[in-house]
């Protein structure tokens, strides 16, 4: 659309999109003051904008105790971090493949998490961040490659059972989880593999799939036939075309889903609640601290439980915010 | 693609979720058939339909039908509406402005269901923002009645479903091609009729596409239900999900909690026939 050039009405738009800024985070910045506030001041009746921060809830909330030697391993990790961002910046400019670079942050981040707890007396949150880690990261790699040969498959054939299946799948999409929990306990029960990660993560595939090779399948119809057709021509199998052409062209696309499947995940509570005991996510471990009727820590120490659960994913999914919309923008258009 | 290759690429999630989705809907039925407790978990008694009959005669299940179908019409229109008009608005921003506006829209689908509902509830706790407005304005204190009620669970269910409209709709206008729009205003069209004659329907699979998800994602309202009403009955409240939930913990009994759940993916089904239909002809007009 052209846009309004004249400065009242510019200055307008920027006006009431600042209300929705407000309007769309003003509980999370409630959280995030209240969080900074001891119990006292918390319960004020008038709630209070100006007070004495303390980051005591966090600590509370995440560890045991504090570390003697606190300030030194908050600034070595603070310094490993830096240093990964700046690579993760200039990985296409280093004369070393990206994808190696990219693997290697990732290789340095995971020891990084597995070994915190031998330097900081971690409280029990932070393994339920590790089983967050663990599980979300194979539900969304085993959901996008299942999905993204299922995607494939429905973009470009084009008979009637291709339609039967993504109709199926947007009516599974919308079934309430209370008709799966008790088949998945009583099943996972008989099977022992109840509380295992196997378990999470495939349930997790499986809820997700419709929503997936719903989102895939749009990416996929965007890309040319031609394209796989003429690797085709040059002898390439279907599954190498596929392979070799048609992923990289879509790429794009698959990243905004991997994001869109990673939010989901992250977001499962029931199920994950229901199946696991030990092995929960971050998710479901906090909301019981958050929603239980009585926290020693009051509402500050609420809020510190609630951000600290909420971010790791708002940070990932800020990180990528360009291609979550590029993504969009480029495939689900045409739904 | 041949049949043969389609069935290949398909296979491992069609076994995904036949395996996981299918079978256990199946088992949800034949459990349904059944008096089962959390305590009987493993002889669960046949009684044939008496099960389904008795969520069929619940007047408290039909309440929550309607109260359901209520929030449906109000909430999905408004959602759509006001993501709509945001995603022009932010049509309209160019520049790193964008970035950061898109994020602060779509920090309320971010941010985990659940937790995000317990904030949001607590702005209406004594201590929180909205309750401190109410007692400077009306010198009460505020307590939710159900008309209160009913209206905070609107006013949370179109916040925290509005991003995704947003982004959709954003997306889709900047695949609009510009010739379109440059045409139209040769041809003297103002700002309205762009919109109302160019812009909507290009976007029609996506309103389509918004559409369904919102009914799919109203039917399944639990959360704010749940955390807000801290489901005291007293306010009448009760979503489907939160009646099944009720009747299956807190009654205990989950023969009628899984015959509940079967009723309402039948009722799902046939609430997104008319929806389905479109895109079922969309589709084969596409071909």
């Amino acid at each position: 659309m052209r846009p309004f050039t004249h400065p009242a009405a510019r200055l307008c738009l920027h006006v009431i999109l600042w209300f929705i800024v407000l309007y769309s985070t003003l509980p999370f910045l409630w959280a995030t003051l209240n969080s900074l506030k001891t119990k006292r001041d918390a319960n004020a009746r008038v709630p209070k904008l100006i007070f004495d921060p303390t980051l005591d809830n966090f600590s509370e909330v995440l560890l045991r105790a504090t570390p003697d030697n606190g300030a030194v391993i908050a600034t070595v990790l603070a310094g490993i971090l830096g240093v990964l961002v700046v690579v993760g910046v200039l990985a296409k400019r280093i004369p070393f493949s990206t994808t190696g670079i990219y693997w290697m942050i990732a290789a340095v981040v995971a020891v990084v998490l597995w070994q915190i707890p031998n330097f900081m007396r971690m409280a029990d949150i932070y393994d339920d961040f590790l089983n967050t880690v663990i599980v979300c990261t194979g539900a969304v790699l085993l959901s996008i490659t299942i999905g993204s040969f299922a995607a494939y498959g429905l973009a470009r054939y084009t008979g009637i059972s291709g339609t039967v299946i993504l109709l199926a799948a947007i009516a599974f999409r919308s079934m309430p989880r209370m008709g799966y929990i008790l088949p998945y306990y009583q099943t996972s029960q008989d099977l022992g593999i109840y509380d295992s990660y196997l378990l999470l993560i495939v349930v997790l595939v499986a809820i997700n799939q419709p929503f997936t090779i719903w989102m895939l399948r749009a990416f996929f119809v965007n890309v040319p036939r031609e394209l796989e057709e003429a690797a085709m021509v040059d002898g390439a199998s279907r599954f190498g075309a596929f392979r070799k052409v048609v992923i990289p062209v879509a790429w794009p696309g698959i990243v905004a889903t991997s994001l869109f499947t990673l939010l989901v995940v992250y977001h499962e509570f029931i199920l994950v609640r229901i199946l696991s005991q030990k092995n929960q996510t971050l998710t479901v471990s906090m909301s019981q601290y958050v929603g239980g009727i009585s926290v020693p820590g009051g509402i500050p120490q609420q809020s510190a439980a609630s951000l600290l659960a909420v971010i790791p994913l708002i940070l990932v999914v800020l990180i990528f915010q360009k291609h979550f919309v590029r993504g969009i923008a480029e495939g689900a258009v045409k739904g | 693609m041949k049949f043969k290759s389609f069935m290949a690429f398909t296979g491992p999630s069609n076994i995904v979720m036949s395996v996981l989705l299918i079978f256990p809907l199946l088992y949800a039925f034949w459990l349904g058939l059944h008096f089962i407790t959390f305590r009987t978990l493993n002889d669960p008694v046949y009684v044939g339909l008496s099960n389904y009959r008795d969520v069929l005669n619940d007047p408290a299940f039909w309440a929550a039908m309607r109260w359901t179908l209520v929030v449906i019409v109000v909430a999905v229109p408004a959602h759509m509406i006001l993501g709509f008009l945001i995603a022009l608005l932010l049509d309209q921003i160019k520049g790193r402005m964008r970035a950061f506006y898109l994020a602060a829209a779509l920090i309320p689908m971010i941010v985990v269901p659940l937790i995000g509902t317990i904030i949001f509830a607590q702005l209406f706790d004594p201590p929180g923002l909205f309750a401190w407005a109410y007692r400077s304005v009306t010198g009460d204190i505020f307590v939710f009645n159900e008309t209160s009620m009913k209206q905070a669970i609107l006013a949370h269910t179109i916040w925290i479903s509005s991003p995704w409209a947003i982004i959709l709709f954003f997306a889709g206008m900047q695949t609009i091609p510009r010739e379109l729009v440059d045409a139209s205003s040769i041809d003297g069209a103002n700002r309205w009729q762009q919109i109302r004659h160019v812009m909507i329907p290009h976007l029609r699979p996506l309103i389509l596409l918004t559409a369904m998800i919102g009914v799919m994602d109203m039917f399944r309202l639990f959360d704010n239900v749940f955390v807000l009403t801290r489901m005291n009955p007293v306010f009448k409240a009760d979503t489907v999900l939160a009646y099944n939930y009720r009747a299956a913990l807190d009654n205990d009994r989950l023969g009628l909690g899984n015959a509940t759940a079967v009723i309402l993916v039948v009722a799902i089904i046939v609430a997104l026939v008319p929806l389905l239909y479109v895109t079922y002809r969309d589709q084969i007009r596409e071909r």
